[in-house]
């Protein structure tokens, strides 16, 4: 009995331990996310997408006839320019004040239920608040969509902008190394492939590439990403940000942490 | 009581304690996690059952493509030209293959409009209805309409065939006279380096000709011992030697800039060739184009047998309506077919671009491979995925998280669930 009782005495310390009062805190319920892919398929969107597409048809083939007349690299370069910037401006054009409309409703949604970010279903596995139904009702309603009139609170979510800390100096300098190698070692490995007479021989001949790219990757960019990451998770305790996310994946609010995330790296 | 203070007994008491501690999970709603998860889905995709499925069809993908920067040896003309016929024979086919299959779905939409229309106009018990529905499925007019339509698509087709013969002709042509020119310019290049070399030759001879013949004169002299002969012998053989080697390197050196010139020549050709073929498609297009206008306006007047004019509104609205419902699924089908041909287009299209030395990745046999290869790749990535999103749900849910990521970039808090789903997901296939 006096064992029965230990055991159960011991037991109880080691659980009361285990969920000890001070640890106990509330749980993140101010997480919402929308269906991006489900907004897409709206008809203003899908009647929208049609004339760029329509557009990019035409335009296209007049890009097709400006390149050819293009004589240098510089040229060529100079062309694609043009009319990536023509094509996104018919983009900004078109699509743009459904994006700005669609944006200010997720703000309105996002501002009623007390939400402090909403980000993209896809990352979401389990849990959170689907707005995605209330922000195509507003959406699709036909009158004005005020902007929320605050912003939202400070969010334990965090993100990054990827596409910022890939510019960093010594981040890109890796980025454009490994891709020239990647691109010498195909121009090594590729004719090796194609006169191959074997399956077996064409195997080995991959992976031999494969090796390559891997050992280099290893020594290349393993340690940078390692880097960036401890980096992110410091700058994310010192803003008492529990998750950090990819910016891509943050529709609207969360706490952006890049900046803390660069000086961290740049230190 | 006794049974229980044994050592074993202990043991097996601490056991079944930490056994529900251990089932208790992780302290999902302690000030670090907050109800918050997160999985490295690509950590657990590594340890599912079909994960070797995977990464073969990505080594499949991988390895066509890899296969496909393979620079690509330069053709002669007559290869160009066999690939271009056989090319624009497949291009043929395809065109041909899309209107049969546009114009017999158009008779098919007619065909059921006209019924259509024939039983709105009976039930709204329009008089001559029965005669209305007799002359729209027999009508001379609709026939006439319907050939037509079909001999101007068949003059259209015609036409475009014969414009993308004459100017694969002419690309042909163009591509042979590059050719015989870069032929032309090697073989000078080669004349000129070998006129160098027999210059050397003569040239190396000529000095050393002196100290030659002066060896040569004093091995002549019968008297002379075998030890001075031997040497003599030697001084000759190394003249011989200092002359041949010389040579060697020049004809080294010689080959080399005639392999380098063979590349520059072949990367101006085929640069060449490029900028004149483009030309030609565009103006080929053009033309095509130019054609296509004028046979649309033609078929834009060809349109069915009028309707009786003494119909109410209410009939006129039902009529159009119907007229209407099935222009619309007849666009919808049709455009089916051209996005089909005009997927076949583009390959083949890269196919000719492909055959004039640009680098424009797999076509053909390869690029349908990779296409079918990457689709079942996207297939099997998304089973994998929502397995593992469906078994992270359910711990999730029995642990008791308010939310759980994927795809986080890093964590100063929340609970990495990744190894209890890796755990799960394995153990579904044990």
């Amino acid at each position: 009995m006096n064992i029965r009782l230990a055991t159960f005495f011991v037991s109880a310390i080691l659980l009361a331990a285990f969920v000890a009062p001070s640890a106990i805190a509330a749980d993140l319920s101010d997480v919402g996310f929308v269906d991006q892919a489900e907004l897409a398929n709206l008809p203003p969107f899908v009647a929208a997408n049609r004339q760029l597409a329509a557009y990019k048809q035409a335009l296209d083939q007049q890009f097709n006839s400006a390149i050819k007349g293009a004589s240098t690299d510089a040229d060529k370069q100079r062309v694609s320019m043009q009319f990536q910037q023509q094509y996104s401006d018919k983009q900004r054009e078109i699509v743009g004040p459904l994006f700005q409309r669609a944006n200010v409703a997720i703000g309105q949604v996002m501002a009623t239920r007390n939400l402090s970010v909403v980000v993209d279903k896809r990352i979401v596995i389990f849990g959170g608040q689907d707005i995605t139904k209330d922000v195509e009702t507003l959406f699709m309603s036909n009158q004005a969509i005020q902007p929320p009139t605050a912003t939202p609170g400070p969010s334990e979510i965090g993100y990054v902008d990827q596409t910022v800390l890939d510019g960093l100096p010594k981040v890109k300098a890796a980025n454009d190394q490994m891709q020239q190698f990647a691109s010498t070692e195909r121009a090594l490995y590729a004719p090796k492939l194609a006169a191959a007479k074997s399956d077996a021989e064409r195997k080995q001949i991959y992976q031999d590439f494969n090796k390559a790219l891997a050992d280099k990757q290893e020594q290349l960019l393993n340690p940078l990403v390692e880097q960036t990451k401890n980096a992110t998770a410091a700058a994310a305790q010192k803003r008492n940000v529990l998750l950090v996310v990819d910016r891509a994946d943050v529709i609207y609010g969360g706490t952006d942490i890049t900046a803390d995330v660069q000086n961290e790296l740049t230190k | 009581m006794s049974k229980m203070s044994s050592p074993s007994k202990r043991a097996r008491v601490a056991a079944f304690t930490l056994a529900i501690l251990a089932g208790c999970g992780p302290n999902v709603h302690s000030s670090s996690v907050r109800g918050a998860g997160y999985v490295r889905v690509d950590e657990v995709i590594k340890h599912h059952p079909l994960y070797s499925q995977l990464s073969q069809l990505d080594d499949a993908i991988a390895a066509i493509q890899l296969q496909a920067a393979a620079p690509h040896v330069p053709l002669s003309a007559a290869q160009i030209a066999q690939q271009t016929k056989e090319l624009t024979r497949e291009m043929q086919d395809a065109q041909a293959r899309a209107q049969k299959i546009i114009a017999q779905k158009q008779q098919d939409y007619a065909r059921r409009e006209q019924q259509a229309v024939a039983a709105a106009l009976a039930a709204a018990g329009v008089p001559g209805a029965g005669q209305y529905a007799a002359q729209q499925m027999s009508a001379t007019s609709a026939q006439q309409a319907q050939a037509a339509a079909q001999a101007a698509g068949q003059d259209f087709v015609a036409y475009q065939q014969s414009v993308m013969a004459s100017d694969n002709a002419a690309a042909s042509s163009i591509a042979r006279q590059l050719q015989t020119q870069a032929a032309e310019k090697y073989r000078a290049k080669a004349e000129q380096l070998q006129q160098s070399e027999t210059d050397l030759s003569l040239r190396l001879t000529q000095q050393d000709a002196a100290q030659s013949l002066a060896i040569k004169t004093r091995m002549s002299n019968l008297a002379l011992d075998e030890a001075t002969r031997k040497q003599l012998e030697g001084q000759l053989a190394a003249l011989d030697a200092k002359e041949q080697s010389q040579l060697s390197a020049q004809r080294k050196s010689d080959a080399a800039t005639l392999a380098a010139y063979r590349t520059q020549l072949d990367n101006e050709t085929n640069a060449a060739l490029r900028e004149q073929i483009s030309s030609i498609q565009s103006q080929t297009a053009a033309k095509i184009n130019e054609r296509r206008n004028e046979v649309t306006a033609q078929l834009r007047n060809l349109g069915p047998p009028a309707l009786p004019s003494d119909l109410s509104p209410g009939v006129k609205d039902k009529i159009a309506q119907i007229q209407k419902q099935f222009q619309g699924q007849f666009q919808a089908d049709a455009q089916k077919t051209v996005d089909e041909f005009n997927a076949t287009q583009a390959d083949l299209n890269r196919q000719f671009a492909a055959l004039h030395g640009a680098d424009v990745g797999a076509t053909g046999a390869a690029a349908k491979e990779l296409d079918a290869l990457q689709k079942r790749r996207d297939d099997l990535y998304k089973e994998i995925v929502d397995q593992i999103q469906r078994e992270a749900s359910r711990i999730a849910k029995d642990q008791g998280f308010s939310i759980v990521f994927s795809g986080v970039d890093a964590a100063a808090g929340g609970y990495d669930m990744t190894g209890e789903v890796t755990k799960d997901v394995e153990s579904l296939h044990e």
